[in-house]
């Protein structure tokens, strides 16, 4: 009870009271002294000043930052206006450096680094972008040209050929009458080699669409289009049930009517023969091939087989431009696919295309 | 030479391909009377009785237009835009002529109103397929080459 009284009748609790009351005001200036007791009161007195120190510098920081802020208030606007700009890639505009060299200065002249990268970034892009453009624009100007001004000649060539073959037959000899034809024939394989050729540079910029395709009704499609009651006769189809696949449904398309065509192509002297039509997957690709026992090639020229115009038979033995296979590639490569081919000099050819899943 | 008798304005500007059409076609028949015109603005001013042709009268129009597309001067395009999109004119068939039936030139005339298009070389067959495709059947072949 004594001690309590006493407590109660300490002055440092009035002390503690009114610090308390200062610190409500958000007062934390001024420390209580402590007594010589060494007490519970001094343990809470001591804990009260140690608050009130912290408070202090806190609310010194707080109000130096605030302080910071308002002074610098235009520049941080202005930073803020100017990364609306980059937002917009609107790079025209550098954050200005100061003279202070403070904190705010460290931010802008990082900012003003990355806004210059990101700028030449962009520009490198567009730059690439803009190249691409023209050559394609080149190309295409280009593809008009070769269409328009290599076949103009081309039909006066083979025009005039046939009026002196109408209207000068009796006065030509057998000879003469074989090289007009001659003529006539050659006009006809390069007007050939002009449409192959233009269809080759026009994959290159067609847009490739992707959907689901049922492969085995294509492929049956496809060989109803190409297969002739003769070449029926003759050949064997063995067409196993084939995966379906995702690609552009045209051009896929193209890839059957090529290979299968030349399968039936290049089996065409053999009285009878197999053209084996099948798939598999494989890694997460989906693999189709063409198999014939037909003329096969010499494996020694492999890297010409896929060659635009190139050629493995002369074309008295198989007819041809040579444009084909390397269509065949350049549709395979567009879906992201790889093509290949194994072959035996007159036993037959396996030709082998992937499709990712 | 009697401009109003014309039946057939023929625009070409290669003189092989304009020889060869028209032996083609004469050789084979055609009895109409066939004018031919070097370049789109050749063929303007005869449908406009302009120019050369400021005496010929606008009573008289040609009954059918062939037309080639890449020409000097007024391109064969021009030539068709501007009669298809003249009321007084645009009733004239109009047939094209282009040097690949995958030529995307085709796919621009056909927007612009083209009635027919025939891919070089023309030929009897191919000129006479548009023709009757146009359902011209006032085209007359001279029987007597037969």
């Amino acid at each position: 009870m004594e001690t309590h009284n006493n407590i109660i009748k300490d002055k440092r609790l009035n002390l503690i009271q009114e610090q308390l009351i200062k610190f409500t005001q958000q007062d934390f200036s001024g420390s209580i002294p402590l007594s010589k007791n060494a007490d519970e009161i001094d343990a809470i007195i001591a804990g009260l000043n140690t608050l009130g120190e912290e408070m202090n510098t806190t609310r010194l920081e707080l109000e130096k930052k605030s302080l910071f802020i308002k002074d610098n208030q235009e520049r941080i606007n202005n930073i803020q206006e100017i990364l609306l700009k980059y937002t917009l890639m609107d790079f025209s505009c550098q954050i200005p450096i100061t003279e202070k060299a403070d904190e705010l200065d460290a931010i802008a002249v990082g900012l003003n680094t990355l806004s210059e990268e990101l700028e030449n970034h962009i520009k490198q892009v567009e730059n690439a972008n803009n190249e691409l453009v023209t050559v394609n624009k080149e190309l295409e100007a280009f593809s008009y040209s070769v269409s328009h001004d290599l076949r103009a000649p081309l039909r006066a060539i083979s025009g005039y050929a046939k009026i002196i073959l109408e209207d000068y037959q009796g006065k030509l000899d057998e000879d003469a009458i074989k090289l007009i034809h001659a003529i006539i024939r050659n006009t006809k394989r390069m007007g050939e080699l002009i449409d192959d050729l233009l269809a080759f540079s026009r994959l290159g910029r067609k847009q490739v669409t992707s959907s689901e395709i049922n492969m085995m009704a294509l492929v049956k499609l496809v060989k109803e289009d190409l297969v002739t009651n003769d070449i029926e006769n003759r050949t064997n189809f063995n067409c196993d049930n084939l995966l379906p696949a995702q690609g552009d449904f045209t051009l896929i398309k193209q890839v059957w009517v090529n290979l299968i065509s030349n399968a039936i192509k290049y089996s065409q002297h053999k009285p009878s023969t197999i053209i084996e039509i099948g798939s598999y997957l494989k890694e997460n690709q989906m693999v189709y091939y063409v198999k014939d026992n037909g003329a096969g090639f010499d494996m020694q020229y492999y890297d010409k087989l896929f060659g635009v115009f190139q050629r493995l038979h002369s074309n008295e033995e198989f007819e041809g431009t040579g444009i084909g296979l390397a269509i065949v590639q350049k549709i395979i490569h567009r879906h992201n696919g790889t093509v290949w081919a194994e072959s035996k000099l007159k036993e037959g050819s396996s030709f082998y295309f992937t499709l990712p899943i | 030479m009697n401009y109003d008798a014309v039946e057939i304005l023929f625009a070409e500007d290669s003189m092989d391909d304009a020889a060869l059409t028209i032996r083609a076609l004469k050789k084979n028949g055609l009895a109409n009377n066939l004018y031919h015109v070097k370049d789109g603005a050749a063929a303007l001013d005869f449908i406009y009785c302009k120019g050369e042709y400021a005496t010929r009268s606008n009573k008289e129009t040609p009954k059918l237009i062939l037309l080639d597309l890449k020409m000097p001067k007024v391109s064969g395009f021009e030539v068709l835009e501007k009669v298809k999109s003249d009321p007084n004119f645009k009733l004239i068939p109009i047939v094209v002529l282009t040097s690949s039936k995958e030529d995307p030139d085709i796919k621009r005339c056909l927007e612009l109103g083209v009635n027919s298009y025939i891919v070089k070389p023309v030929d009897t067959d191919n000129f006479f397929q548009a023709i009757k495709e146009l359902g011209m059947y006032w085209i007359i072949l001279n029987q007597t080459i037969h």
